[in-house]
């Protein structure tokens, strides 16, 4: 090769070698410049500016670092580096809705966040450092980011007990247990009660088959597709409780014969006494006289009418008992008087308390429940179906635990399958991988698919025999937080250290105390000690609160005492042995300790404290404002025209110097009175004194009816 | 000198190609879908209000205590704003509550009305709710007062982005 060309040629290899080693060395130095320009590390520049921006710059950096920041919480497998980006988070001047995001500051809450992390509560990819991948659900990481909306449901995976900071959460785990979701599937802290739907064993005694026909194909209380609620026709804001079925014509025919040959304790027909028959059969008053006993026992706390009121109809009473407008036309009128006169006989968890019955109420009252609640139209859409076949009874029996009817309502000697539905324990953790989407066209996320789950089962799965339950979407996203909430048993002993358990409470006491509680089942209605209903006074302390004479009066009498709540009592026709015996009870046993009646004497209280305790009244603290006196006050706090004739002094003075005390979420508000105001007060209010008058004549008690109204 | 040109227009090219790396997307949030709890518009059924935590609270106490008087419709019906002389401001009612500073409403609620030289049916809450309870309420009239409210507008609180 001559030298020329050699040097040609190792002139070109110098200039490759050159330009690819430049090359290389470029190559090289983007790393760098690509790891100086990592998100987190723009983010953490973007924040170096933003401080500069701002007044109080020194305190925004004082503990600024170029790093990556992350909170390490061994205990609970926490590595959240959150607080890279967001580095303003715990720093209050930066709230303000102004402040650019990823440096707001957090809203203040009950846990600071240096001690819980952020993926405890929004979930998400702690470890991340970009965005994406902390957010969103990638294949490594399928638990994103928690919608803020649902952020309720984190509060509640530790705290099983309700609270009052998380309204939606509770109302979502009403919900579930009022749409007795418990009778299928397994949800934690929703116990499966005595009693979910009504036993059926003797269904055939009660109603006919055609009956059972139309209500397995349309249930009284349906809810469309909007999710409002009509219980026969009408709209009402009643929990629906039985749910629609998708039911073929074979099954319902099946169904309603199965369903129609329960008899399997039929009940004993109770004769009513012919003389009250023979005098009151003939009485043109008798169905109006049986609407005013109807009324006057306030069957409408429990149960509504559709009432038509200025051309409008509508359901008016309370939704513990089913609704009642036809049910004249659903049972069977001997069953009727069989049931009132004993409903535990039929059904042994009712919430029907047993009143005691005369034969004349018995007879004016369902006399009055068959002629006029009634609609003769009921089953003109049901077909004649006739005496059921063996073939139409056994297929019933068949679907009745297919269909998992058998989940929810008992049949003597039928045993349902155990956990008919899944298991949703831990729904709330679930990865979208492990669930069912089928053909839908929706993202795939857990949030759709409960929402899709419970709008449509069979959008995601075909087969599913889970029933339709319609729900608004305030209803729906409860539901949906109460199920997001449940994410099985903490995984590591510190969280499950945290959890904070449900408070099991029950009031069962025995003796005869216990058997006249539990027949006029007041715990419905009235809290003891934590567990009972809220629709009435909570009970725990009555003993300390009122007067002994006054609780027989109103026991035998009930009144109202609030005007603004038309929810009464009702009239039990209790005896007064029944009545001595709880009064005994809620006198020596249901007492506060700092309200004992027998500590203060109510003969200490002289005229001139009494006139200093009205000015009080009146002038200075104008409790008027909430409380009637006379016909003159508003409506907030009870009237207390009687409250000489009902409160002790003791529980007057007690409550004055601290209501929280006595009832926690009293709304009256913590005064700062003197002892001797707060004496004085008692003085004034223990010369209040109006005899309650029983409702004599029946026309008063209809008209004083009808201007409360009898529903809620 | 052309190679030197040349590696610098290869350099400036790489450079260019590792900028161009696609920035992650700060998804714009939906207000209702973001908030904690929601409030409708008193004024206006259409209108959501988004609620914080804090406001939510404020919300949750309002309707346990203040509801009574200071709507016209309460959880339990009419409400008793109507029997009162003189009658309570609304909750919303901005044209009058926006010009009370946080400071007074503070020491409203605390104090009573007696102490603020107002109607003695405003009771004092100091001894039954926290301040953090009562801050929380001021918090909810603020985000539902109709006409909107405005906050004191704070010396150099404006961060412009560069």
């Amino acid at each position: 090769m001559p030298a020329e060309e050699m040097g040609k040629l190792t002139e070109r290899t110098r200039r490759i070698f050159a330009v690819s080693s430049v090359a290389f060395l470029a190559v090289l130095a983007i790393s760098p410049f690509k790891d100086l320009r990592r998100e987190w590390k723009q983010y953490k520049r973007s924040y170096l500016r933003f401080a500069q921006s701002r007044p109080d710059t020194k305190k925004l950096l004082a503990d600024y670092r170029p790093d990556i920041d992350q909170i390490w919480l061994p205990g609970m497998s926490v590595v959240d580096r959150c607080t890279t980006c967001h580095q303003g988070i715990t720093q209050t001047s930066l709230g303000d809705k102004t402040v650019p995001q990823p440096f707001r500051a957090h809203p203040s809450i009950p846990h600071h966040v240096r001690d819980w992390g952020c993926t405890v509560c929004h979930r998400g990819q702690g470890p991340a450092t970009e965005v994406a991948e902390a957010h969103e659900s990638t294949l490594a990481w399928e638990q994103p980011i928690l919608p803020t909306r649902f952020i309720q449901a984190s509060c509640g995976t530790c705290h099983y007990a309700d609270l009052p900071q998380t309204p939606q959460l509770t109302r979502g785990r009403e919900l579930l247990a009022e749409l007795n979701c418990q009778g299928c599937h397994r949800l934690p802290g929703i116990d499966r009660p005595a009693m979910l739907g009504p036993d059926l064993t003797n269904i055939g005694t009660k109603v006919s088959r055609e009956w059972i026909y139309k209500w397995l194909k349309e249930p009284r209380t349906i809810v469309d597709k909007d999710g409002n609620v009509t219980a026969n026709g009408y709209e009402t804001e009643e929990e629906p409780r039985m749910p629609k079925f998708r039911l073929t014509e074979t099954e319902l025919r099946g169904l309603s014969g199965y369903l129609s040959v329960q008899k399997a304790k039929p009940f004993v027909p109770y004769k009513i006494d012919a003389r009250v028959v023979a005098t009151w059969s003939k009485n043109p008053e008798l169905i109006s006289q049986g609407e005013v006993r109807f009324r006057q026992m306030f069957c409408s706390t429990c149960h509504s009418l559709a009432v038509t009121r200025a051309g409008e109809t509508k359901l008016i009473g309370g939704d513990i008992g089913p609704e009642l407008t036809k049910v004249g036309s659903k049972v069977n009128p001997e069953w009727l008087i069989a049931w009132l006169r004993d409903p535990e006989g039929y059904l042994p968890h009712t919430r029907m308390p047993r009143y005691g019955w005369s034969d004349e109420d018995l007879y004016k009252v369902t006399q009055y429940i068959t002629t006029k609640l009634t609609d003769s139209d009921l089953l003109t859409s049901v077909p004649q179906l006739g005496k059921p076949t063996e073939e139409e009874i056994q297929l019933g029996h068949r679907l009745f635990l297919e269909k998992g009817c058998a989940s929810c309502h008992s049949i003597d000697g039928l045993n349902p399958q155990k956990d008919f539905g899944p298991d949703l324990s831990a729904i709330g953790a679930k990865n979208a991988s492990e669930l069912e989407f089928g053909g839908a066209k929706i993202p795939h996320n857990l949030v759709v698919y409960i929402q899709a789950k419970l709008q449509d089962s069979t959008s995601v799965n075909p087969a599913a025999r889970m029933p339709q339950y319609n729900c608004n979407q305030s209803d729906l996203d409860a539901i949906t937080m109460a199920l997001l909430s449940m994410k099985g048993a903490p995984s590591t002993s510190a969280l499950q250290n945290l959890v904070v358990p449900r408070k099991e409470v029950a009031f069962h006491p025995t003796g005869s105390f216990g058997d006249v509680y539990e027949r006029y089942k007041c715990y419905t209605c009235h809290k003891f000690n934590g567990y009972g209903g809220d629709l009435a006074p909570d009970l725990t302390y009555e003993g300390s609160r009122a007067q002994r004479q006054w609780l027989v009066d109103f026991l035998k009498n009930p009144q109202t005492l609030r005007p603004t709540l038309i929810l009464r009592m009702p009239q039990f026709n209790m005896s007064d042995k029944d009545a001595a015996t709880l009064v005994d009870y809620m006198t020596m046993v249901l007492q506060h300790p700092a309200a004992n009646p027998s500590a203060v004497d109510a003969k200490q209280f002289t005229p001139a404290m009494a006139a200093f305790g009205k000015q009080l009244y009146e002038v200075k603290y104008q409790c008027q404002s909430c409380h009637t006196i006379g016909g003159t006050g508003g409506y907030v706090g009870p009237n207390l025209n009687n409250a000489g004739g009902w409160l002790t002094p003791a529980w007057i003075e007690a409550w004055l110097r601290n209501p929280q005390a006595l009832v926690p979420d009293t709304i009256e508000p913590r005064r700062n009175f003197t002892e001797d105001e707060v004496r004085a007060l008692t003085a004034y209010l223990m010369t209040l004194r109006q005899s309650i008058k029983p409702q004599k004549t029946a026309s008063a008690a209809a008209s004083h009816t009808a201007t409360h109204g009898a529903g809620r | 000198m052309s190679l030197r040109n040349w590696m610098t227009a290869l350099l400036m090219t790489l450079v260019g190609v590792s900028g161009c790396r696609k920035h992650a997307e700060i998804a714009k949030s939906d207000p209702l879908l973001a908030a904690y709890d929601t409030e409708v518009d008193w004024t206006d059924a259409q209108h959501i209000i988004p609620l914080s935590y804090q406001q939510a609270q404020g919300k949750r106490i309002f309707y346990q205590q203040c509801v009574w008087c200071h709507a016209d419709a309460t959880p339990a019906g009419p409400s008793n704003r109507s029997n009162l002389t003189p009658v309570p401001p609304l909750l919303n009612d901005g044209a009058t509550l926006n010009a009370q500073s946080d400071e007074y409403m503070q020491n409203i609620i605390t104090l009573g009305g007696t102490a603020m030289g107002k109607s003695a049916m405003m009771p004092p809450y100091g001894r039954m709710l926290s301040g953090e309870e009562i801050r929380s309420v001021i918090a909810f009239t603020r985000a539902i007062a109709q006409p909107t409210y405005q906050p004191p507008a704070r010396a150099g609180s404006q961060y412009s982005a560069k």
